[in-house]
């Protein structure tokens, strides 16, 4: 079944992602596709993450297809103006990719081409409504297209983002803008989840919570320091430290198990996007132990 | 205003090397107070200038630089000195520059300052960028203040998800637009107009070069033109 239709069906859907490496040498990309081969309902390939150049989606998302699995395509805004973006949908399309997440993208000074220019020609929901656009055969001017695309379209939301209304404003212009489907920037604090859920529920698309796995007590004052819209409670905090050094990873993974296990058996949002951050490798060992393998 | 910063001296004396004689144009306007084309700073140039050996010929203040009828009627009455120069060297911005080079076509002209952006003198001799000119003005809609320019995204729809804290992901000391966009509305009691979409901006607007004719017989003007062929 497809990533739209387990989704539709209603399926606790499961997610991971993908990092281009920079450079040629795919051979570590390709022993982790192999890995989660059919352990996902779909895998996610960044964009240029972190503004750092890397191989580009697209072409690893044709990889993904060969390697039997079914690729999300990441799109920012952020290097390609919408006669490039378009293109690219085009593109994606004729190989055979489905599904686009629509993202603003990180601003190059994020990243290591700092003197680079940024596009930003149009954003996330600008997007989203050009992928509705070309679903119903229009491009941006409105011009007829010669077979129109079937994108299943999603967006990103952050749920602890700080202030919140802002953020919640901008994820409903999503929803109004086409985005079916959302995946969470990280989340920590199941109880306060259930607060954005709350919210999100009212609106008819289909909720993945992000999930980050922490490998280190120090890894989560990092994130809560440096990186926007992320919070790691106190007492997970604790909990990594408690591990100690040699544990951390293990506990880290526990954690995750933890969470999406509480997310699948209480209902809470629709399934999981698995972020692994290099360890790719370590998403089957989570996904059995969360019980879904 | 425009804000106009000094070139590294020792730089832009390296390229006037090949000239023997200056004559020096600053601007009473914007770069006065930016301290880039007032008299002080002129009569500094001056003195750099000579200490390499070099003449000035004069200088001179006008009123608005780059006026540039304005500014060659000012001229006008320097000629002499114009004349004796090999080089002139422009302490406003570009424009300003560009009026020179118009107004003496045959003289090498040089820009003494980078020009930088549009500001606003926020205190003294200190300068915020909250315009940057896009040709297509949306702040109607964003509690007047503008997303293109303090954004560095220059989102329309609402803050990414990097903001920190009410700042921006890429700098502590950028408050986020949206933010400050944000809690304007909300004091003003107009947050339903953060929810319209608002839709890609028409970039052509942006595109230069500009040419604007306001006289209130512009189109009677450009008749009796075409007729005139
Ligand atoms: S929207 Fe355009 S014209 Fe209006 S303030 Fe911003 S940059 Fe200037
Ligand atoms: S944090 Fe705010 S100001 Fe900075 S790029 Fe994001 S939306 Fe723009």
């Amino acid at each position: 079944m497809s990533f739209k239709d387990t989704l539709e069906s209603g399926k606790f859907v499961v997610t991971a992602e993908v990092g281009p490496p920079k450079g040629t040498d795919i051979s570590v990309m390709k022993h982790d596709m192999e890995l989660l081969k059919g352990k996902l309902d779909a895998v996610n390939v960044t964009d240029n993450q972190s503004a750092v150049m890397r191989i580009c989606s697209l072409a690893v998302c044709k990889l993904v297809l060969e390697h039997g699995l079914e690729p999300i395509l990441q799109m920012t805004c952020r290097d390609r103006n919408r006669i490039a973006l378009q293109s690219d949908l085009l593109g994606a399309s004729v190989l055979g990719i489905r599904n686009v997440l629509c993202m603003t993208g990180d601003h190059v000074s994020a990243g290591d081409h700092k003197s680079a220019r940024p596009v930003y020609d149009i954003e996330s929901v600008q997007l989203l409504q050009v992928v509705d656009s070309l679903n119903n055969g229009k491009d941006m001017s409105g011009n007829d297209l010669k077979g129109a695309t079937s994108f299943f379209q999603g967006a990103v939301v952050t749920p602890e983002s700080n202030p919140l209304e802002p953020q919640l404003m901008k994820f409903e212009k999503k929803v109004k803008a086409g985005a079916n489907f959302f995946q969470t920037q990280a989340i920590y604090n199941i109880e306060k989840f259930k607060e954005f859920m709350a919210f999100a529920r009212k609106f008819p698309v289909k909720v993945m919570a992000g999930l980050v796995v922490l490998k280190s007590a120090g890894m989560a004052n990092f994130l809560n320091n440096f990186v926007p819209g992320i919070k790691v409670p106190q007492e997970l905090i604790d909990e990594m430290k408690a591990a100690g050094k040699e544990k951390a990873l293990d506990t880290g993974l526990n954690i995750t198990a933890r969470h999406i296990r509480q997310l699948k058996e209480e209902k809470i949002c629709d399934g999981v996007h698995i972020m692994a951050i290099g360890m790719e490798d370590k998403v089957p060992v989570i996904l059995e132990r969360a019980g879904l393998l | 205003m425009i804000i106009t910063k000094k070139k590294d001296r020792s730089k832009l004396l390296k390229t006037l090397e090949g000239y023997n004689s200056f004559y020096l144009i600053g601007c009473s306007e914007c770069a006065s107070l930016c301290g880039t084309g007032n008299e002080e700073a002129l009569k500094e140039m001056a003195e750099d200038l000579k200490a390499q050996g070099k003449t000035v010929t004069g200088m001179i203040v006008p009123k608005t630089g780059c006026q540039t009828l304005g500014t060659k009627v000012e001229l006008k009455k320097d000629k002499d000195a114009l004349d004796k120069t090999d080089a002139i060297v422009v302490m406003s911005c570009g424009a300003g520059t560009q009026s020179a080079v118009e107004i003496y076509p045959d003289k090498a002209v040089y820009p003494s300052n980078d020009t930088l952006f549009l500001g606003n003198m926020t205190r003294f001799q200190m300068f915020d960028e909250r315009c940057s000119l896009c040709g297509e003005c949306v702040i109607d809609k964003t509690g007047g203040i503008c997303p293109v320019t303090n954004c560095p995204k220059g989102l329309l729809n609402g803050p990414c998800g990097g903001t920190k804290d009410g700042n921006c992901e890429v700098s502590d000391e950028i408050k986020c637009a949206w933010v400050r966009i944000y809690e304007r509305q909300k004091k003003l009691g107009e947050l339903d107009k953060m929810k319209e979409i608002l839709p890609p901006k028409d970039w052509s607007a942006k595109q230069g070069p500009h040419k604007l004719y306001t006289r209130a017989d512009a189109a009677e003007g450009d008749k009796k033109g075409k007729d005139k062929k």
